[in-house]
């Protein structure tokens, strides 16, 4: 074979290659429009299948774990109590990997399954929004938790069982009026949309409306490690108190180097500092508090139902994403119940239905979901040298 | 078989744009400028496409030539700015310029949505678009491999003294390369965009050069036959070894070290070493020079009176 | 405004021990180690772990990181860049590879880590030594802070005098020149990789233990942070020069350092990418290195 000449297979296989493919994009399931789930026929199947997209591995690890871990219990109890019948749930777990192309292309496939009737979305807002416009273009139920972002919940497919975070930050105000401060100083991280949008809007409108002046506010990036600096700029003024929004790492870094730059007071922070992320900052980590969905001290019945059940099965105290995760099965099989079918239209009809009366599980008690968002009022947490103390409810909060 | 491939119609998907990707990095590797240009121009190409989308409403054709025609004029000027760079210096400024893509994505304010990136890229994007227009790219790139062209681009990589003594504009070559990296890697991040309707930081950035080093390190470097192959094993190596669970990026770590030890032409180096030794092992040697061996993958000792292609 | 100045003296120190050991082999042996941020990671994990069962005091912790980071280093060199040397005859193939090869291996460590602590932070509470604060005026120093600054201090002048008057550093130095030469003047090169891979590995396990105490926390993934920034100090100060690369560390962490406290810390990382284009455009070289440009 001369190297220097085409040889005539080569054009005739890539014409023949391209051809196979535009036949199957024609004729194969296509983008989107095709697979209609399971059917509507009498009363409900002896199998209902659901899938968890999650991250198993990967930054949010902890997150999707938990997650998962919730999905799992709610299952379980609905399987055993015969809730549905003879029907059990099914629920498989794919791992997103902290990859929202991976979240995308999972859901993809669950989609083209006929046998799966709803998905739990990722917990992460970048998988999430990669996710939503999918579930939605191709009618499939899917319930989110977290993945507190816009472009979530967007149209009647797309359900969030937790509210973004702004909206229950303002609990936070009575904590801030009892510390009495005069100032105060924002430091967080604008890699996170939550996150930054609490440091830029949220906190300072309560800050304002409570009368305290921000005197420092410090952007920084998911890639700081070392927070010595912010830190400088953030008690330059010697501010009364001080807000950390940061994820991961960040938090028991600046915990740490904030008590040795010599601020001993409280903090204010974020549930991404929750279950075990302050730990290693060690005692340097006792005074941030936090507002967040759900806590193992909720006194509500079924919140302390659920945290029992989750301490037999697990053997330690729920994250907040179990919970969230455990109301969202519950969700779903309380519309399976009331749809007796297991067609993904007319799951999402019921979920509907069910979502214009009150919400009761773990998360609260008679609960509103507002444009398919559940409103979670929330809790404010300690995190004292020994563990997290529950310091009061939102509805403590006077108006 | 079309419920295999609904099913796995994002990886198809993704395999087609990867192979764009690829060969953005593989054709100036091809020429030896160590330029991951293509990289940055993915970046550029997929948030140009967004803004357009969505806030202009522009067709998704439309879109993507737009993100080539920038991506190739900022991959340029790029490749003038670098001329005296080689080696890893070039990939260096290359890759920094990769980061600085990612870091003004994120900086970039309600344009580029930050770090949530934009979202809600929907148009009139169909896969037939992705899988012709990748075609289409690797017909091109692969038409480079013969004739003059390929015998030139052979030389410019091999000896550039000699090439320009000979009479090759090496600059002009090397400027090509940027060129081509950045229109190709420009098509290939806005065809993500529209395909998955979302870009954020994370999709662009270091993990993105790494993705497509990866895939042309392992598929092989000479050939678009390893871009190929890299595109098609990475974009489902994950799906395969999903099976392994939680170990997974283990063996991901540990299949991408070891086809870096062993296999230094990539995956397709070794299927040519293998092809050329069989064809030779077929044939009874006669007096000496085989002027008909394919090039392979790996990097062979020229020794004077075996003949390999001339320039 | 002292504060400040002690921050970045300090964070300079730390990116210069981290970059050290990448600078020593990228300049005399010519392996850009990729795997160098997981084996900083793990040596400080390892440390984790250990101190789950006992409190070690902040010397055995060293030493602990300094061996593992070193074994860690060897280890990948013996099994991987050893390896990639020996087959690959072309130069310029072998760097790529020995890039990929460390990517890929890099991904080892972190994926061990990853699943131990399901990617949570993990840190140092439980070892005997804590960092404590003096106030000297209006200046806050801890202990740790001046630990680190003089170590990075001591190591590099140590490394450098080593490497300019010692009769191994002049063989180290003549491999960064011309390998086969050396080799040809009875230069071992194979040991002499080996040693080098060994200290730059111990280099990264003192940084990482260190570093673990002054940030209070590290997730498995921290180690990636840090290459790019090392990459902007070598190449600042220029592959294979130690004064070079302790300029880099230092203009780069008061680069940071500046740029925060006046624009704010989203631009950071725009520093030290920048830096890193327009120190190649304008000196390719780095301020203290030798390689040439290319002149077709």
């Amino acid at each position: 074979m001369n190297a220097n000449k085409l040889p005539w297979w080569r054009p005739v296989s890539v014409v023949a290659v391209v051809g196979a493919l535009l036949a199957a994009s024609a004729c194969g399931s296509g983008e989107g429009g095709g697979a209609a789930g399971p059917e509507s026929g009498d009363g409900l199947p002896p199998v209902v299948r659901v899938v968890s997209t999650n991250p198993v591995t990967g930054p949010a690890a902890q997150n999707g774990i938990a997650a998962n871990e919730g999905h799992h219990l709610a299952i379980k109890e609905i399987n055993e109590s015969g809730f549905l019948g003879d029907t059990t749930i099914e629920m498989e777990e794919v791992d997103t990997a902290g990859d929202s192309q991976t979240a995308a292309s999972e859901l993809t496939k669950a989609i083209t399954d006929d046998s799966v009737s709803a998905v739990f979305g990722a917990v992460q807002s970048e998988s999430a929004v990669a996710q939503a416009p999918i579930a939605q273009n191709s009618k499939m139920p899917i319930i989110f938790t977290q993945a507190g972002s816009d472009g979530v919940v967007i149209g009647e497919y797309t359900f969030r069982l937790t509210p973004t975070m702004n909206v229950y930050y303002p609990i936070l105000s009575k904590f801030m009026k009892e510390q009495g401060w005069k100032t105060m100083g924002i430091l967080y991280t604008a890699a996170t949309p939550s996150l930054e949008m609490i440091g830029e809007e949220t906190l300072p409108a309560m800050a304002e409306e409570l009368g305290i002046e921000v005197v420092s506010s410090v952007a920084t990036q998911g890639s700081t490690q070392d927070f010595t600096a912010p830190i400088s700029q953030l008690l330059k003024d010697d501010p009364d108190g001080v807000a950390v929004l940061l994820i991961g790492a960040a938090n028991p870094t600046a915990m740490t180097q904030l008590r040795q730059a010599g601020y001993e007071g409280a903090v204010l922070g974020s549930a991404a500092a929750a279950s075990g992320v302050l730990d290693p900052a060690g005692e340097d980590g006792a005074g941030m508090v936090w507002p967040v969905g759900y806590h193992p001290s909720m006194e509500y019945e079924a919140s302390q139902k659920f945290t029992e059940a989750f301490r037999e099965e697990y053997g330690e105290d729920p994250m907040f994403n179990s919970a969230d995760s455990y109301d969202a099965a519950w969700f779903f099989a309380r519309a399976l119940k009331r749809a007796n079918s297991a067609n993904r239209e007319d799951i999402q009809k019921a979920l509907d239905e069910i979502a214009a009366e009150p919400w009761t599980g773990a998360l609260g008690e008679n609960l509103t979901f507002t444009d398919r968002i559940l409103d979670v009022p929330g809790v404010v947490v300690e995190k004292t040298a020994d563990g997290e103390k529950l310091l009061y409810y939102a509805s403590d909060v006077e108006e | 078989m079309s419920g295999w491939y609904g099913a796995n119609l994002i990886l198809v998907q993704n395999t087609f744009i990867g192979l764009v990707l690829a060969l953005s990095i593989q054709f100036p590797m091809r020429m030896g400028v160590f330029s991951f240009t293509g990289a940055g121009s993915y970046g550029l190409g997929a948030y140009l496409a967004a803004i357009l989308v969505i806030d202009h409403r522009f067709p998704a054709l439309a879109a993507i030539a737009a993100a080539m025609a920038v991506s190739l004029v900022v991959s340029v000027l790029l490749g003038l700015l670098v001329q005296q760079l080689d080696g890893l210096y070039l990939g260096m400024a290359t890759i920094a310029f990769c980061l600085i893509v990612s870091v003004a994505a994120t900086a970039g304010g309600d344009l580029t949505g930050g770090p949530t990136g934009r979202f809600g890229a929907i148009s009139d994007f169909t896969s037939g678009h992705i899988y012709v227009i990748a075609v289409a790219a690797l017909l091109l790139v692969a038409l480079t491999e013969f004739g003059r062209v390929g015998r030139r681009i052979e030389a410019v990589r091999e000896d550039p003294e000699l090439a320009a003594a000979v009479g090759i504009n090496v600059r002009a070559y090397r400027l090509a390369a940027f060129a081509a990296s950045g229109l190709l890697g420009g098509c290939a991040g806005a065809m993500n965009l529209l395909a998955r309707t979302t870009i954020t930081p994370v999709d662009i950035g270091f993990s993105l050069v790494i993705l497509a080093l990866t895939m042309i390190i392992v598929g092989g470097i000479r050939s678009w036959k390893g871009a190929l192959i890299g595109a098609v094993v990475f974009t489902w190596l994950p799906e395969l070894l999903a099976v392994v669970g939680k170990w997974e990026h283990v063996v991901y770590g540990a299949l991408v070290a070891a086809a870096a030890i062993w296999m230094p032409g990539g995956l397709y180096g070794v299927w040519s070493d293998a092809k050329y030794r069989y064809r030779v092992g077929r044939r009874k040697a006669p007096s000496g020079a085989d002027r008909s061996g394919p090039r392979t993958g790996a990097p062979e000792l020229r020794t004077v009176g075996e003949g390999v292609a001339e320039p | 405004m002292l504060q400040d100045l002690l921050g970045a003296v300090t964070l300079g120190s730390i990116y210069l021990m981290f970059a050290l050991g990448m600078s020593l082999a990228w300049g005399s042996i010519g392996i850009l180690n990729f795997a160098h941020g997981s084996i900083f990671m793990f040596a400080a994990f390892v440390g984790y772990l250990v101190l789950a069962q006992s409190p070690l005091s902040l010397i055995a912790l060293v030493a602990l990181g300094v061996t593992v980071g070193a074994l860690l280093s060897v280890l990948v060199h013996v099994v991987a860049f050893e390896q990639i040397t020996r087959w690959t005859k072309d130069h310029r193939t072998a760097e790529m590879q020995i890039l990929i090869g460390g990517i890929g291996i890099a991904g080892i460590p972190l994926a061990l880590a990853q699943y131990e602590t399901r990617s949570n932070p993990f840190g140092f509470t439980q070892s005997s030594f804590q960092p404590t604060v003096h106030v000297v005026g209006d200046l806050r120093v801890s202990d740790l802070q001046v630990l680190i600054v003089v170590a990075a201090a001591v190591l590099t002048t140590a490394i450098a005098l080593w490497l300019r008057h010692s009769r191994q550093g002049l063989a180290l130095r003549s491999i960064g020149v011309d390998a086969e030469v050396a080799s040809m003047m009875g230069v071992n090169r194979r040991r002499f990789a080996i040693v080098t891979m060994a200290v730059a590995g111990g280099l990264a396990g003192l940084a990482a233990v260190l570093y673990t105490f002054y940030v209070g926390a590290l997730t498995p993934e921290s180690g990636e942070t840090l290459i790019i920034k090392a990459f902007a100090c070598i190449i600042l100060g220029g592959v294979g020069s130690m004064a070079g690369v302790a300029v880099g560390a230092f203009a780069l962490a008061f680069a940071e350092t500046l740029v925060l406290t006046n624009f704010g810390g989203l631009w950071v990382d725009a520093i030290s990418f920048s830096l890193i284009f327009a120190v190649l455009l304008l000196r390719p070289a780095g301020l203290f290195g030798k390689k040439a440009v290319r002149r077709t």
